[in-house]
């Protein structure tokens, strides 16, 4: 309990004086997750979009693929990603390997399963007739796809919330692919190992509770967004 | 705007649905296509509106094939079977097929509102459209296709859904909507009294095929066979070389050149009758009995008759097509 108060006043005093440090791992944090976010949603949006409406020989296989994406530990992603990119690995060329760009690709195929997933879910709930009324009605297909977003935005944003969730919290992939380089490639997650495993527990605590405050604020306003869609 | 169907046939899946090989829906005119649950009736819907393609053939509308593009999308109204909202006011899904087609706010405005107080739902404009009863949301269903004024209305099953006076009261409502904001006008119906109510032409599809095509009243009086007849509400009577169809309401109890035995499954006293069901070789029939005349039991048998001139006969032995008009008298064995 000590270590959590303790935690808590140094989470305070690091904020209150604007510790670099700590903001340069914030910022790298949500930037990296963030970016992971918007390509998982890029891509995952459609993909759920298609399995969602469209079917077709193996689609059953595709979404089982799917749902079982969303429950494969990060750890596993960033071992196969590790993998790919270290320097004798196949895509080893690249460069890519404990760069922020490896943390982002390792992050996307955390996230695409659980966007795409929830997408899906979210589609398969409007009614089936929605895509040809809406076509009958005159809009093009640019028009209906905005039209059912709209539509399924109580899911789509369940998605984004879940996608972000999941790799803003994740420290498996970053630290593999990532490596916790200090300036570099070092986010919350990595950094709060790194200060356990000094037995800097204070430290830990305080970035663990930024993190969570980052989260929260980050599904606040995602909650928001959802609930007055639900009402409006 | 005339729909032609040139050679038409519609598959869904991959099995075939139904063929048109030759049909025109005439302009400016209510049709109606009848006919059994799964006959293709929506499917035939679907391809007007470009939904779907014929897996051969085309489907015309004013002239053009209809395909998916911007001569479909002006020309063609649809209201589906279930009514399905987007999120909003009824108002907001009112005016957005206006909308979508570039119709200018005024303009939307005044159309919603005209055709919500037509279709009797002028006070639910504000109301969040997918919180309706299910005769409201029927109603809002039609007024958002009317709102479209488009040259080809289509209506899938107008009247599902509703409940007994629900569907009294919006069918004896809807010709005249359809007269006011409605110009070509397409309904699908299984239920023939819907048919016969709304239809200037009536269209009768079973089996996959076009059963019949034509001015109402000229399809109801001359049944190009049987089982047409029968789709169309006729009770048939079939003997070894013949089938007679029998419109409901021409038979009356008593005997007279055409004379039936009936089987009375129950008699019902009503104001101003005994209503009678029962049986004439198995298939089903009813009479009325004056006001005071003791009810029938259950199982006892009633001679009933038809006027001349109004019963229907099929020489079976020519594949039971119609030969000859109406039979001046007709005898049924009891057996049958």
């Amino acid at each position: 309990m000590e270590a959590l108060w303790e935690g808590l006043r140094e989470a305070i005093r690091l904020i209150a004086t604007g510790d670099a440090q700590l903001r340069d791992i914030a910022l790298r944090t949500v930037l990296v997750s963030g970016c992971a976010t918007l390509v998982a949603m890029a891509l995952g949006v459609p993909l759920g979009y298609w399995l969602a409406r469209t079917r077709f020989p193996g689609r059953p296989i595709i979404l089982a693929l799917v749902n079982t994406g969303m429950g494969v530990p990060p750890v596993v992603v960033g071992l196969v990603v590790w993998l790919m990119l270290t320097r004798s690995g196949p895509l080893g060329g690249l460069d890519l390997i404990y760069t922020q760009r490896a943390m982002v690709i390792a992050q996307i195929l955390i996230s695409l399963p659980l966007v795409a997933g929830f997408t899906v879910a979210a589609v398969q709930a409007l009614p089936p007739e929605l895509p040809e009324l809406l076509q009958t009605l005159g809009a093009g297909r640019i028009r209906s796809l905005w039209l059912l977003s709209k539509e399924a935005q109580l899911g789509l944003l369940a998605a984004v919330m879940a996608g972000f969730g999941a790799v803003i919290s994740e420290v498996g992939a970053s630290m593999a692919v990532g490596g916790n380089l200090k300036d570099h490639t070092r986010v919350l997650t990595t950094a709060i190992v790194t200060e356990t495993s000094r037995g800097e527990n204070g430290n830990a605590m305080a970035l663990g509770i930024i993190l969570l405050a980052l989260a929260f604020a980050v599904n606040l306003v995602l909650t928001f967004a959802q609930q007055r869609s639900r009402h409006s | 705007m005339n729909i032609v169907f040139e050679g038409v046939r519609i598959a869904r899946g991959g099995r075939p649905v139904l063929a048109v090989p030759d049909l025109t829906i005439a302009g400016e005119r209510t049709t109606v296509v009848a006919g059994p649950n799964g006959a293709g009736k929506s499917s035939l819907l679907r391809v007007v509106a470009a939904l779907d393609r014929p897996a051969a053939g085309r489907v015309m509308v004013g002239g053009e094939v209809a395909v998916r593009g911007p001569h479909i999308r002006d020309a063609v109204a649809y209201a589906f079977q279930r009514a399905v909202f987007l999120a909003g006011s009824v108002r907001e899904n009112l005016e957005l097929g206006p909308r979508l087609r570039g119709v200018e706010e005024a303009e939307r405005r005044r159309r919603a509102g005209e055709v919500a107080e037509a279709c009797g739902i002028a006070h639910l404009l504000q109301r969040d459209a997918r919180r309706l009863s299910g005769g409201e949301a029927q109603r809002a269903n039609l007024a958002r296709a009317l709102c479209l004024r488009a040259p080809v209305t289509l209506l899938d099953e107008p009247l599902s859904g509703l409940d007994g006076p629900g569907r009294a009261g919006m069918l004896a409502e809807l010709p005249g909507l359809l007269r006011q904001f409605g110009t070509t006008v397409v309904v699908v119906t299984h239920d023939m009294r819907e048919a016969a109510a709304l239809a200037e032409d009536l269209v009768v599809v079973a089996d996959g095929t076009v059963r019949a095509a034509g001015p109402l009243a000229a399809v109801l009086a001359a049944p190009p066979d049987a089982e047409t007849a029968a789709l169309l509400g006729y009770a048939v009577l079939r003997t070894e070389t013949e089938a007679v169809a029998a419109w409901p309401g021409v038979l009356t109890p008593g005997t007279g050149a055409a004379t039936f035995t009936m089987v009375v499954d129950r008699a019902v006293a009503m104001p101003g009758g005994v209503e009678v069901t029962g049986r004439i070789g198995g298939v089903p029939v009813s009479v009325r009995l004056e006001a005071g005349m003791p009810p029938p039991r259950t199982g006892s048998k009633l001679a009933v008759t038809a006027p001349p001139g109004t019963l229907v006969r099929f020489p079976i032995g020519n594949g039971g097509r119609l030969e000859q008009g109406r039979a001046e008298s007709i005898a049924v064995p009891e057996s049958r």
